[in-house]
C-alpha cells in the first residue's frame, strides 16, 4: 500500500520544499511589516457641548459639533452656569470621522470609546459605585449636506470606575480623576461616509439617574476602525492564499481516492483541516466593500474559531493515530474524550461572541461588560472556555510524550530488523519527531510573535522605513498557519511511487534498500491488512502480529 | 503661495532634534524689515521686542471663522506676533484661537504654580504681558517661556480632537490635499504628535529669526529660549501615557491598539514646577553653545529647563528689572514656606486685619450646571505684606 510522501522524498527535495516555505513565510511576514500600514488607528474626538435650547428635546434633531449647521455651542461649563442652561440641555456631540476625512467600507469596523474628564471638588466627589445613564443616539449621511439618518438609538449604563491618586483636599480641586475606559459602541461595517453621535446626560434627582457622577468637564471618545491599507493587503492575501490552498486540497484528495483502500481517519481530519482553512481563507469580505453587511465581524470571528478548533483537533488525532499501541483506532468516536473539551470550549466562546457582537448587530451601543450580571455571565464563560483549553493541552502533552516513548521503545527493537529497514524506520521516526518539532515551532512563533505585538509600540525604524510589528505579526502568523496546513496536506499525501499494488512490489522503499529488504516487506503488507496512511502504521501492524 | 506653504511642511520632514532652519525667503525680508525699523527709531526697537505672543493669551480673539475670506486683518490685527509667526498665522489662522488658548492656560497655570512665591507669574500689560523680569535669562523666565510652550500643544491637539483644525491628523501627510488617501491607507490618528509639531513651528520660530552673532548673550538668550520650549513641549508628549484597548476575537487581546492620552495640565504644571526647582544654570561656552556653569552637575537633557542669568530680586519694586515687589501680597502667618510672612514679606514685616470669608456649603450637584449651596460665612485673620 501508499506511504506518504514525506516517507519517500528524498531528503534533497524535501530541503528545497522546506526552504521554498520558509521564503514564502519570510515573504509573508515582509508584505505585513514594510507594505500594509499598521492594523489600527485610534482616532480621537472630543465631544462638543452643544446646547438644545427645546423644552421638549426632539428625537430628530441631529446636533452638528462643526461645519455649516454647527449647534450653538459653549467652551465649558462655567460659561453654561453662567447662562442658566442646566444638564439636561447640554448634548455632546462628535461627529466622525474629524474634518475633511471620510469614512470607508475599506475600515471594516469601527469601535468607540467612551471616557470621561471628571474634575475633583471636595464637595461634588463620585460617589462609590456611580452608574452613568448615557442616552445616545447614532445617525450617518452620505454627503455633506443630506439629512442625518438615525442609525441606532439607546438608554445605556456605564459604570464608572475613576480613582484619585491625589489626596483629597481643597487644594487638590480641579485635578481630574482617573477614569477607566468605557467600552461604548461597535459596528460591524462602515458603510456609511459620516457618523454623527449625540450624547446625552439626562439628570433626575428622583429617579437618581446621573446623581452623584462629580463633576464633568469633558466627554472624550476614541474611535478605532482597521486601517484600509491594511484590509486591502489583507484581502490581497487572502485572495491569493484561497486558490493555493484549494489546489493541493484538490490534489490530496485525488491522490486518496485513487488508492485502493478507503480513507482512514487522519486522511480525513487533514482534509478537514483544509476545508476549515479554505473556509478561512475565501475572501468574502469583498464583500463588505460593497454591502453594508454588520454580521461580517461575527462571521469573520466564527470562522477563526471552526479554524483553530479543527487545527487543535488535528493535532490530537494525529497524536492519536501515532500512538503505536494495540488499540484499534482510526475511529473518531474514541477521540470524544479529548475532543470534547475543544468543542466545549469553543462553544463557549462562540456563545460569549453571540452575546456581545450578535446583540451589537441590533444595538451597536451593547456592551456585555456593562451590566453585573454580564459581566459575571461573561467570565463565567471565559472561565469555561480557559478551564477546556488547560484541559487539552494536558491531553496533547500527554499525547505526545506517549507517542515519544512508544517510538523510542520500538526504536529498541530496531536492531534486530535488517540494516536497510532499520534505516528506513530511523529515517522515518526522525521524519515524524521533525514534523512534530514544525508545529512546536509555529506554535512557539505565534506566542513569541503575540508577545512582541503585545509589548511593542507597534512600529520599529529602520532608517528611512518603517516595519509594522503588528501588521507583520497578522500577515506572517496568517502565512504561517496557511504553510502549516499546506505542508501537512502535501507530505502526508499518498506517495507516488507506490501506485497501485503492481508498483509497490518494485519499488518498496526508496533509496538505496535493496532487494532483500524488499521481499521483506512484501509479505508484511500483506499479511497485516492494517491500512495506514503510512509506513509507520505497517510497522506497528507488523509488531502487533509478532 | 508657495514659499510660504513651504514653512511648517518643509519642517514637518525633521526628527526631534533642535536646528534651526530657517527658509532663505524669510531671511531677506526680515533684514530689510529690521533695518528699517531700526532706521525709523532705535528707541522703539526694544518694545517691539519685547512684545510676545503670549498676549494671545490676554486679548480676547474673535472666532477665526469671521475671518476666513479676509485673511489678512486678523493676523496683523494681533500683537506681539513676530514676522515668521505672522506668516504661520495667515497659513494656519483657525489655530490662532487656540493658540490664544495655549497660552492662557499656560498663564494660569503658571499662576497657580507660583501663587505662594515672591514672583507669582502676574501679568502686567497687554503687550508684554510679564514685563521687563522676562528680559533677563532668569530661572522664572525659563518656566515661563516653558509653561506656554506646553499650553500650545496641549490647545492645539486639544482643538484637533475636537474637529476644529483643518490641517489636523496625518503626520507625513504634507497638505490638506493629500489627506483623503493618507487617510484611508493608514489612518491619522495622533494628534499630540501634530500639536507637538505645530507648537515647534510656531513658538521656536519667534526665536529662530533672529540672527545673532555666536557667542553674544543675545544668542545665549535664544538658546536658551529654544531649549526652554522645547522642555515644555516635551513635559507634554511625555506626560501623555499610552491607553490600548483589546479588540480581538471574542474580546482576546490578538488585536490591541493603542493610542497617546494626554495628561491634564496640572499635572504638566507639576512637572514643570519640579523642572524649574532642578534648573541647570548655564553659561556661553567657547564654541558659542551652552554650557553647565558647574562641571559638576550633569548636563541637561531636552526636558530640562536652563538659565543663564541670576533671578533679580523679587522683594522689592525695581522699575529697570520689573520686579513688581511683594509689597500687598497675602502671607501665611504659620507657615514656614515661601508662602509663610516671614519670607514673603523679606523681614519687612507684616499687617493683619480680619475679614469675613464666604464659602459654599451643604452644596447639592449635578454634573454640569447646578448647584444649590447654602452660604456659610467665617470669620478668619488675614496676613498682608508691608
Amino acid at each position: 500500500m501508499a506511504g506518504a510522501i514525506i516517507e519517500n522524498m528524498s531528503t534533497k527535495k524535501l530541503v528545497i520544499v522546506g526552504v521554498i516555505l520558509l521564503l514564502f513565510q519570510a515573504f509573508a511576514f515582509m508584505v505585513g511589516g514594510l507594505i500594509a500600514p499598521s492594523p489600527t488607528t485610534a482616532v480621537h474626538y472630543l465631544a462638543t457641548k452643544c446646547v438644545d435650547k427645546v423644552k421638549k428635546p426632539q428625537q430628530t434633531k441631529w446636533f452638528m459639533p462643526w461645519g455649516e449647521k454647527k449647534c450653538v455651542n459653549i467652551q465649558s461649563f462655567d460659561e453654561a452656569m453662567a447662562k442658566g442652561i442646566e444638564a439636561n440641555n447640554i448634548v455632546f456631540a462628535v461627529h466622525i470621522p474629524l474634518p475633511n476625512k471620510e469614512m470607508s467600507p475599506w475600515f471594516q469596523f469601527m469601535l468607540v470609546i467612551l471616557q470621561f474628564d471628571i474634575a475633583f471638588k471636595m464637595y461634588n466627589q463620585i460617589a462609590d459605585g456611580a452608574l452613568v445613564h448615557i442616552d445616545v443616539g447614532l445617525a450617518y449621511r452620505d454627503d455633506m449636506n443630506s439629512e442625518w439618518t438615525e442609525m441606532a438609538h439607546s438608554l445605556e449604563q456605564r459604570k464608572l470606575s475613576c480613582n484619585f491618586t491625589a489626596t483629597k483636599t481643597h487644594e487638590n480641586e480641579g485635578r481630574h480623576y482617573e477614569c477607566d475606559l468605557l467600552p461604548f459602541m461597535e459596528v460591524g461595517s462602515v458603510a456609511h461616509k459620516y457618523y454623527l453621535l449625540n450624547i446625552r446626560l439626562p439628570v433626575n434627582e428622583r429617579k437618581k439617574i446621573n446623581v452623584g457622577i462629580g463633576e464633568i468637564k469633558d466627554i472624550r471618545l476614541v474611535g478605532i476602525h482597521q486601517n484600509g491599507g491594511f484590509t486591502k493587503v489583507w484581502f490581497a492575501m487572502k485572495t491569493f492564499l484561497t486558490p493555493s490552498i484549494l489546489i493541493i486540497m484538490i490534489w490530496y484528495w485525488r491522490r486518496i481516492t485513487l488508492m485502493s483502500r478507503p480513507p482512514v481517519l487522519l486522511e480525513k481530519v487533514i482534509l478537514a483541516l483544509g476545508i476549515s482553512m479554505t473556509f478561512i481563507n475565501i475572501p468574502v469580505e469583498w464583500f463588505s466593500v460593497g454591502f453594508n453587511w454588520t454580521w461580517m465581524l461575527l462571521f469573520g470571528d466564527i470562522r477563526q474559531g471552526i479554524f483553530y478548533s479543527m487545527l487543535l483537533s488535528f493535532w490530537i488525532i494525529f497524536c492519536g493515530e501515532h500512538l503505536m499501541d494495540q488499540t484499534e483506532r482510526n475511529r473518531f468516536s474514541i477521540y470524544w474524550k479529548q475532543v470534547g473539551p475543544i468543542v466545549f470550549g469553543s462553544f463557549c466562546l462562540f456563545i460569549f461572541d453571540m452575546c456581545e457582537r450578535g446583540v451589537q448587530l441590533k444595538n451597536p451601543f451593547y456592551s456585555i461588560w456593562a451590566s453585573d450580571i454580564g459581566t459575571e455571565l461573561a467570565m463565567a464563560f471565559i472561565i469555561v472556555a480557559g478551564i477546556c483549553a488547560c484541559l487539552y493541552f494536558l491531553f496533547l502533552c500527554f499525547m505526545v510524550f506517549q507517542v515519544f516513548r512508544n517510538i523510542s521503545g520500538k526504536r529498541m527493537s530496531l536492531p534486530a530488523m535488517s540494516k536497510a529497514r532499520q534505516l528506513h524506520y530511523e529515517g522515518l521516526i526522525f521524519r515524524f519527531k521533525f514534523l512534530m518539532l514544525v508545529t512546536l515551532a509555529c506554535a512557539a512563533l505565534t506566542v513569541i510573535f503575540f508577545i512582541i505585538s503585545q509589548v511593542n509600540e507597534g512600529h520599529w525604524h529602520r532608517g528611512e522605513h518603517m516595519v509594522q510589528v503588528n501588521s507583520a505579526f497578522f500577515t506572517g502568523i496568517y502565512g504561517m498557519w496557511n504553510l502549516y496546513v499546506f505542508a501537512i496536506m502535501f507530505l502526508y499525501a499518498p506517495s507516488h511511487k507506490h501506485y497501485g499494488d503492481e508498483q509497490s512490489s518494485i519499488q518498496c522503499i526508496t533509496g538505496d534498500a535493496g532487494v532483500n529488504s524488499c521481499e521483506d516487506i512484501q509479505p508484511t503488507t500483506t499479511i497485516t491488512h492494517v491500512d495506514g496512511p503510512t509506513e509507520i502504521y505497517k510497522m506497528i501492524g507488523q509488531e502487533a502480529q509478532e | 503661495m508657495s514659499p510660504q506653504q513651504s514653512t511648517f511642511p518643509a519642517l514637518k520632514r525633521r526628527t526631534m532634534d533642535n536646528r534651526p532652519v530657517r527658509t532663505k525667503r524669510t531671511g531677506a525680508i526680515r533684514h530689510l524689515l529690521l533695518a528699517a525699523a531700526f532706521l525709523v527709531c532705535s528707541s522703539q526697537l526694544l518694545m517691539v521686542d519685547a512684545n510676545s505672543w503670549w498676549s494671545l493669551g490676554l486679548t480676547p480673539m474673535q472666532r477665526p471663522e469671521m475671518y476666513i475670506i479676509g485673511a489678512q486683518p486678523l493676523c496683523s490685527q494681533l500683537s506681539g506676533l513676530s514676522q515668521g509667526q505672522r506668516k504661520l498665522c495667515q497659513l494656519y489662522q483657525d489655530h490662532m484661537t487656540y493658540i490664544g488658548d495655549g497660552a492662557k492656560t499656560g498663564i494660569k497655570e503658571c499662576q497657580y504654580q507660583f501663587r505662594q512665591r515672591r514672583w507669582n507669574c502676574s501679568t502686567v500689560d497687554n503687550t508684554s504681558v510679564f514685563g521687563r523680569v522676562m528680559q533677563i535669562g532668569s530661572r522664572e523666565t525659563a518656566f515661563t517661556y516653558a509653561i506656554s510652550a506646553a499650553g500650545v500643544v496641549n490647545a492645539v491637539s486639544r482643538a484637533c480632537r475636537e474637529g476644529e483644525l483643518s490641517t489636523c491628523g496625518c503626520s507625513r501627510a504634507a497638505r490638506p490635499r493629500d489627506l483623503p488617501r493618507d487617510w484611508l491607507w493608514g489612518g491619522c490618528g495622533d494628534n499630540v504628535h501634530y500639536g507637538y509639531r505645530f507648537a515647534r513651528e510656531f513658538v521656536d520660530a519667534r526665536e529662530r529669526e533672529k540672527n545673532y552673532p555666536r557667542g553674544s548673550p543675545e544668542h545665549a538668550r535664544m538658546l536658551m529660549n529654544l531649549h526652554n520650549n522645547e522642555a515644555g513641549r516635551q513635559a507634554v508628549y511625555n506626560l501623555a501615557n499610552v491607553a490600548c484597548k483589546c479588540h480581538g476575537v471574542s474580546g482576546s487581546c490578538s488585536l490591541k491598539t493603542c493610542w497617546l492620552q494626554l495628561a491634564d495640565f496640572r499635572r504638566v504644571g507639576e512637572f514643570l514646577k519640579e523642572k524649574y526647582d532642578s534648573a541647570a544654570a548655564m553659561r556661553v561656552g567657547r564654541k558659542g553653545k551652552l554650557e553647565l556653569l558647574d562641571k559638576r552637575f550633569n548636563p541637561p537633557t531636552t526636558q530640562d529647563m536652563v538659565y543663564i542669568d541670576p533671578s533679580p530680586d523679587y522683594c522689592l519694586r525695581n522699575e529697570t528689572t520689573g520686579s513688581l515687589g511683594t509689597q500687598g501680597r497675602l502671607c501665611n502667618k504659620t507657615s514656614e514656606g515661601m508662602d509663610g510672612c516671614e519670607l514673603m514679606c523679606c523681614g519687612r514685616g507684616y499687617d493683619q486685619f480680619k475679614t469675613y470669608k464666604h464659602e459654599r456649603c451643604h452644596c447639592k450637584f449635578h454634573w454640569c450646571c447646578y448647584v444649590k449651596c447654602k452660604r456659610c460665612t467665617t470669620l478668619v485673620d488675614q496676613f498682608v505684606c508691608k
